[in-house]
């Protein structure tokens, strides 16, 4: 059984976002809903002034806190480590939004934030799903948290479950510049145009993302708090991971 | 009646198959059956009736860079874009931008159909009473109205005014249309408000009125002035995949950058000097000063001096070895040069003075960091010194690319493997069977014909520059030359986006506009008729890449979908308007038929010149998507010019065959003494005060800020802005990088102490302003800008673009260009939109 | 009056609405509903306008989420997440538990002098725990999901899924014990095992309920067993603090009307220590939990530094708790009814702004928002819900009306029993 994982080599990501962009395409997400997001930091003073950033997936960690403290059991761990809300079952009590360490999880009832009109009521659906755009995706799959959600219920990445889960079985690495893989591979990372991105089977000793995290010394985030995330960071020269979760608060 | 040409049998539309063996496997298979693990008393819908995933090549549209895009279509709806893997340009990449088309083609304020406006007045606030027509009536409505200006002896008051362009099918059909109608603003392109003097600045110094190619992913050293190389430069997608190489190669490509505010390309980079704006090419000239000085010059490419006769007594005092020495002029005729002309003469003149402290007094850059950089790039080859808008948009801004550019050369880094590769060479399209010679009328051949255009680029006025949008409301509105009467307006907004952009709305209160976007828009506020366009992924178009890596690609768009909406592609617009015109040119549109027809003979020329990827005509074309044929065909090393014989860079060129292939500037070297400006000298002098001797050399020129106010303005395009449309979209709106923005507005980025004495605090509403105009936004105190710099991404700020971007609680109030004075860079023409002057206060 | 004497079993119950509303016909019937009473009396106008309130503010909310939705909240993905709806559900629900504790006073420990108040405060456990489902209800997505996925799922891992259980078990026990209280069954074993099992089960929820926040390691500012202890003191001392109000309510604020026992204990020095004691125990609560957040380094703590600066701390710190504290510890103030009511009114008032300042207040940094959220998160309560808190606040009055009318509340053993009165106003 694969134990899917992610690297992300942060020498070589310039922030273009263009993760969020094919993610929430991919996945049919609400403008916002950024389930794969980039964060962004500034640091330092003027003329010796940083900006820092990483891409930010849902971690799948090994002990995720998400799962522990759903009290419905909506949100489980696959048997090949994908952490995904089973929608049928959720109450939307958000208790794995407080319970995330990286704040990787959507309640979309929520005011839309960017001006304008509620897209949810331009594009009104006429069935359970909350909202239904021309371009939603054919995927759907509510009991793995796969295509547009309805009403009231906690949203996630899926490391592309509808894709991933498709791949043939013993798939070392999902290299989407291979024509026989990157159907199977994350959205985020058949897009990622620096290829800063790597997915794979990090049960796999052999696999290129065992050999990324060896190689280049993967850390993972927040790694105190011991939800051994399954996504890996490879910090190079140009890149670091944040040790604090907010950037300096103006308290 | 006459037939088309070229057998213009139009097969059924079909979607093409995936042809990656896994193409339509991963999204093909959610049938019903895939789903019935879902117990039926659950809410889910049931699944789609599916009809398989089917992946249709396209290139996308939000960029000019024209990567190829595999568009996922299921049940007739795109879903999805993705860059197309066998594309050498998007290799299966895209940028944030790339994805946007499936927002884009179902954009909740599409327009439906031609329409044309029942309400007289015009202006903002005026609703225009758009009234539903047939394309017959748009049509004939147009073609009337150019049937009159004909008749009144008036063509010339026809306008074009476009974006942009994609290729013979749209733009490129207006050159003929304009010689067949009698005008001569057939086509008033936008570039002189894009990037022009970037253009003119390798135009004049090696000979190529175009952008260059660079070899990103065999340099090592990559030195970059004022542009956007990881948000806006293009080909956007190609630097980032070649920025991912170039970071993680061996040796790393290490990376400086110049610009006056913190972007992603700053700090992703190894060092960022925060320089004045407007100050680039001081820089850049100190820089050289560095290079000659310390003897870090490129022998092979630049040449050098001639060895000094030695007296044959051993005993007598030895003259010293020449060299380049601060303040001290050398002897010209001692100094030998192979691809240059004028190194001798530009030290003299310019550069013997242009010290790192010096210039450390203009541009605040410490001179230590310039030594240092000059060092660095001089000596670690190949490398290659970039520049776009942020060194270039100034009075002085050609100045400022020459001495810049002139970098490449001085390092010999100009055709080299790794350094600035060429040019982009042509596609092997076969010429249409039919010449516009033939169906002219005595009419458009009449010497009455040559008028000046409206915008009165290549004129006196405006000798040297290609296009000048932007003066075209000012000259409109004084009626100099004249004044228009009907404008079709395709993918460009000067309302918008030019600078003092409100003119352009007293200007479009007197034209009879014909909008062709598929979308509302500030320009279709004025329009009286709409002739809808197809949005991209609804289009069959065909375009040649922007300069990539030099060898020519070309590619097609295919229509993933039908139409959505009673639009027609813009090319067949223009044809279908020309089968209308009274006389021969009827005739000449009735044998092109339409685009399609275009584009299948042009394909006709692959036959003799097959793709890489086996392309060979129009269907096998459709099938990739792309046509291209590796390699670039010449390669400088060591001062050698080399051309592709087939097998290898074997072949050594003469320095004929150099002038005519590669550099062909009338010296065929490389000019830093630049021959057209020598003959210009008059009006250099005119316009810069510079006496003839100098006007031919890359100098130090201050420049003058448009405007009014104690702050600079500049006005910066984001990693995630598509061109034009992406302010109604909002999902853009919501992932704008927070730097600049976030989820909902734009900021004004203010330096702290800049904000502290004028009492602003973050997220204040602050109102920037000057002479020309005022708008109000919210201001984001942050060390990411100069303190004597405030920045503002042109994204908001729409008053008719669509719900979204007319968001009311939206800011900024209005477009950056409100505050932006039209001033324009004399040689070139480039508007001068990053050195304006501000004045920023609290509301 | 609708009864001279409270039925005493379901059927009594019934026979009594049945003929009632066979004398006075539909709308008469109706109209005693709503006013519980022929004559105007003060439990039927406090039933009346809480019940007008609350159904004002139910309807108000039940538009928003027919027609909004959650959307008509102000918590967001990026920001607070849980909002003044869960800090109005964990206000009501450490009542009822701090209420279940102080009738364990006299039904478990045998501080007889409490017996006076032990029903009143079953009763309104119950009606305090309901009012907070109420309004956790309203608040989650998917409510009545809960009902077959809680126990399909057995999550034993989740704190929420044991506080669930642990509150359903109390408000069972709740009934059961208001049941034999009815049945004026104080002593059997029965009633006592109830009454023993129900102040374990009160314990384990609030306890429970105390771990649902102090187990999120990834929230510093609620983290830490201290948690669970904090939320079980406060609960008693919300109990205390609402009975002490509800049952001068009872009386028409005028001890005069007390039975000598319930007199006894209002005038005594007892239920002022008890209650003073409770203060004190918060207060040091409370300042040790704001000595750690400001002087703790740890990332995320910095919402401590936020909230000392909201006049809200203030008032809850200085005239929710510290003035109380002197009123019920001062010999001269603390048997007063006055200072009595005035101190539990403040108290309870502290605690509502408590359970804010501890739900919002935890979650104000942001969780890896960078500059998307370049400060502490903004978060202000909409309309929608005030308006579920005011249900919450309605419900209860009214439901306390109702069963100040329909039930003894203020009955004792009938050892204590000797001159015992109904209260004059009823």
């Amino acid at each position: 059984m694969a134990k899917w994982g992610m690297v992300i080599d942060l020498e070589k990501c310039v922030g273009c976002q263009a993760c969020t962009v094919a993610c929430g395409m991919e996945n049919t997400r609400l403008p916002g809903e950024h389930w794969q997001d980039v964060i962004f930091f500034q640091e330092g003073e003027y003329p010796n002034t940083e900006l820092k950033w990483f891409p930010r997936p849902c971690m799948h960690c090994e002990n995720p806190s998400c799962v522990a403290v759903c009290p419905v059991r909506a949100t489980y761990k696959t048997e090949e480590g994908q952490v995904l809300v089973d929608w049928e079952r959720c109450i939307g009590c958000k208790y794995c939004m407080i319970a995330c360490p990286y704040g990787v999880r959507f309640y979309t009832e929520e005011k839309p934030r960017y001006g304008g009109p509620d897209v949810k009521a331009v594009f009104k659906s006429g069935d359970a799903r909350s909202w239904d755009p021309p371009w939603r995706a054919p995927q759907e799959d509510w009991r793995h948290g796969v295509g547009v959600q309805p009403h009231d219920v906690v949203s996630k990445c899926t490391f592309c479950y509808h894709r991933v889960s498709k791949a043939p079985k013993g798939t070392a690495d999902l290299d989407p510049q291979n024509p026989a893989l990157r159907e199977f591979t994350p959205a985020c990372v058949v897009t990622c145009p620096t290829g800063a991105r790597f997915f794979g089977d990090l049960s796999n000793p052999h696999s290129e993302v065992n050999k990324q995290i060896a190689y280049k010394n993967g850390v993972r985030l927040l790694d105190h708090l011991g939800n051994k995330p399954q996504v890996y960071y490879l910090t190079g020269e140009g890149g670091s991971v944040p040790a604090e979760r907010a950037s300096k608060l103006k308290v | 009646m006459d037939q088309p040409i070229l057998n213009p049998k139009i097969t059924r539309r079909r979607f093409l198959q995936a042809t990656g063996a896994a193409g339509a496997v991963g999204l093909g298979l959610e049938k019903t059956g895939a789903l019935n693990t879902i117990s039926k008393v659950h809410a889910q819908p049931a699944a789609e009736k599916s009809g398989e995933t089917v992946i249709t090549k396209s290139f996308c549209h939000q960029c000019p860079a024209r990567c190829g895009i595999d568009v996922y279509t299921t049940n007739g709806r795109i879903h999805a874009i993705y860059g197309t893997l066998d594309n050498p340009l998007s290799n299966g990449k895209l940028c944030p931008k790339g994805h946007y088309g499936v927002y884009l083609t179902y954009d909740a304020d599409r327009i439906k159909g031609p329409m044309k406006r029942t309400n007289p007045k015009k202006g903002r606030n005026e609703d225009p009473k758009f009234v539903p027509i047939s394309w017959d009536e748009a049509l004939d409505i147009v073609a009337a109205r150019l049937n009159v200006l004909r008749e009144k002896g008036e063509s010339h008051r026809f306008a074009t005014l476009t974006g942009r362009g994609w290729g013979y099918t749209d733009v490129g059909l207006l050159k003929e249309f304009g010689q067949l109608y009698g005008t001569p603003n057939y086509n008033l392109g936008h570039s002189s408000m894009c990037s022009d003097a970037s253009e003119f600045v390798k135009h004049v110094m090696d000979g190529h009125h175009a952008y260059s190619a660079y070899d990103y992913s065999n340099c090592n050293y990559l030195l970059v002035f004022g542009a956007g190389f990881l948000e806006a430069f293009r080909p956007y997608n190609g630097n980032m995949q070649n920025w991912g190489k170039m970071r993680t190669k061996a040796p790393k490509t290490k990376v400086t950058v110049v610009d006056v505010h913190l972007n992603t390309t700053g700090s992703a980079a190894d060092r960022l000097l925060l320089t004045k704006p407007g100050t680039d090419g001081a820089l850049a000239l100190a820089m050289a000063h560095v290079i000659l000085t310390e003897g870090l010059w490129d022998r092979n490419f630049v040449g050098d001096f001639k060895p000094v006769a030695q007296p044959k007594d051993p005993d007598a005092p030895r003259p010293p070895e020449p060299r380049f020495e601060t303040g001290k002029e050398i002897d010209v005729a001692g100094f030998k040069e192979i691809w240059t002309v004028g190194v001798a003469e530009w030290w003299n003149l310019e550069l013997k003075d242009r010290t790192p402290e010096w210039a450390e007094k203009i541009t605040g850059i410490p001179a230590r960091d310039i030594v240092t950089v000059a060092r660095e790039f001089a000596t670690t080859k190949p490398a290659v010194a970039l520049f776009e808008r942020g060194a270039s948009a100034h009075t002085n801004g050609v100045y400022n690319g020459m001495a810049i550019h002139a970098l490449n050369a001085l390092t010999g880094n100009m055709f080299a493997k790794g350094g600035l590769r060429g040019y982009q060479m042509k596609t092997a399209w076969a010429k249409l069977p039919i010449k516009v010679e033939d169906y002219q009328d005595e009419y458009a051949k009449s010497p009455e014909r040559k008028k000046p255009r409206i915008d009165l680029a290549k004129t006196k006025k405006w000798p040297l520059a290609k296009n000048m949008m932007q003066e075209i409301a000012i000259n409109h509105l004084k009626g100099e030359p004249y004044k228009l009467d009907t404008a079709i307006i395709y993918l460009t907004g000067g309302i918008f986006s030019g600078p003092d952009c409100t003119k352009w709305e007293d200007m479009w209160r007197e034209v009879f506009v014909i909008d062709t976007s598929p979308y509302p828009g500030e320009t279709n506020k004025f329009a009286d008729l709409i002739l809808p366009d197809h949005t991209y992924l609804e289009r069959l178009q065909i375009a040649d890449t922007y300069p990539f890596e030099g060898y020519p690609i070309s590619m097609i768009r295919t229509p993933a979908i039908k139409p959505l909406y009673d639009t027609k592609v813009f090319g067949d617009v223009v044809i279908e308007i020309g089968k209308r015109i009274k006389g021969p040119m009827a005739d000449y549109y009735k044998k092109i038929g339409n685009t399609e027809n275009i584009i299948k003979w042009m394909c006709e020329g692959f036959k003799d010149k097959p793709g890489d990827n086996g392309v060979v005509d129009f269907e096998t074309f459709k099938q990739k998507g792309v046509w291209y044929r590796k390699p670039y065909a010449y390669l400088q090393k060591d001062g050698v010019f080399y051309e592709w014989d087939g097998k290898g860079y074997n072949k050594v060129m003469t320095p004929e065959e150099v002038k005519a292939k590669v550099m062909p500037t009338p010296t065929g070297k490389f000019e830093i003494k630049v021959t057209e400006l020598e003959h210009h000298a008059d009006y250099v002098k005119e316009k810069f005060g510079l006496p003839p001797e100098r006007a031919p050399f890359p100098q130090w020129i201050e420049p003058r800020h448009g405007g009014d106010g104690d702050l600079h303005f500049v006005s910066p395009k984001l990693a995630g802005q598509a061109e034009g449309r992406s302010s109604n979209l909002p999902h853009v709106s919501a992932l704008i990088q927070p730097a600049q923005g976030g989820k909902h507005d734009v900021y004004l980025e203010i330096h702290p102490e800049a904000a502290a004495k004028r009492g602003i605090k973050d997220g204040d509403r602050v109102r920037i302003k000057n002479k020309i105009g005022a708008i109000e936004v919210l201001a984001r105190v942050t060390h990411t800008t100069r303190p004597d710099t405030v920045v503002l991404p042109l994204i908001h700020g729409h008053w008719a673009q669509g719900r979204w971007a007319e968001a009311k609680d939206r800011l900024p109030t209005g477009s950056t260009n409100e505050v932006t004075e039209n001033l324009s860079e004399p040689l070139s023409g480039l508007a001068c939109y990053h050195s304006g002057l501000v004045s920023v206060e609290k509301v | 009056m609708i009864a001279k004497q409270e039925p005493k079993s379901f059927g009594e119950v019934f026979a009594l609405l049945s003929r009632l509303y066979r004398e006075e016909g539909a709308v008469n019937f109706l109209k005693l509903c709503f006013t519980l009473g022929k004559t105007p009396t003060p439990a039927g106008r406090w039933w009346m306008w809480s019940s007008i309130l609350t159904v004002a503010a139910f309807l108000f909310v039940m538009y928003q989420l027919v027609f909004v939705g959650h959307s008509s909240f102000n918590t967001s993905s990026d920001g607070v997440n849980w909002g003044m709806a869960i800090s109005t559900y964990v206000f009501f629900a450490l009542i009822s538990s701090g209420l279940t504790m102080i009738a364990s006073l006299a039904m478990v420990f045998g501080f007889k002098q409490f017996y006076p108040v032990a029903k009143r405060c079953i009763f309104l456990a119950i009606i305090t725990l309901a009012s907070g489902f109420a309004v956790l209800a309203l608040e989650l997505g998917h409510p009545f999901r809960m009902l077959w996925a809680m126990p399909t799922g057995m999550q034993v891992m989740s704190p929420m899924f044991w506080m669930g259980v642990f509150y359903s078990i109390d408000l069972v026990l709740l009934f059961i014990k208001f049941y034999l209280l009815w049945q004026e069954d104080w002593d059997s074993p029965l009633s006592k095992f109830v009454g023993a099992a129900s102040f374990v089960a009160v314990i384990l929820a609030s306890g429970m309920l105390g771990l649902v926040f102090g187990s999120m390691v990834m929230r510093p500012m609620w983290y830490g067993p201290f948690t669970s202890i904090y939320f079980m003191l406060t609960a008693a001392l919300c109990g205390a603090a609402a009975i002490v109000v509800t049952t001068y309510m009872a009386y028409g604020f005028d001890r005069r009307n007390m039975g000598p026992h319930l007199r006894e204990l209002a005038e005594g020095a007892d239920l002022p220590k008890v209650f003073a004691t409770l203060i004190g125990i918060t207060l040091v609560m409370f300042l040790t939990r704001f000595w750690v957040g400001l002087w703790s380094n740890l990332d995320g703590m910095d919402g401590f530094h936020a909230l000392v600066r909201t006049p809200l701390f203030h008032v809850e710190l200085w005239l929710g708790l510290v003035v109380p504290f002197v009123m019920m510890l001062s010999p001269g103030m603390q048997t007063k009814m006055s200072h009595q009511m005035t101190a539990a009114f403040l108290v309870l008032g502290a605690m509502f702004i408590n359970r804010y300042e501890f739900i919002i207040g935890g979650q104000l940094v942001p969780m890896f928002k960078g500059m998307w959220a370049a400060s502490l998160l903004p978060y202000e309560p909409s309309a929608t819900e005030w308006a579920l808190t005011v249900m919450g606040i309605g419900m209860s009055l009214a439901l306390y009306a109702l069963g100040e009318k329909l039930f003894h509340l203020s009955a004792v053993p009938p050892t204590l029993l000797e001159t015992e009165d109904r209260p004059a106003y009823a």
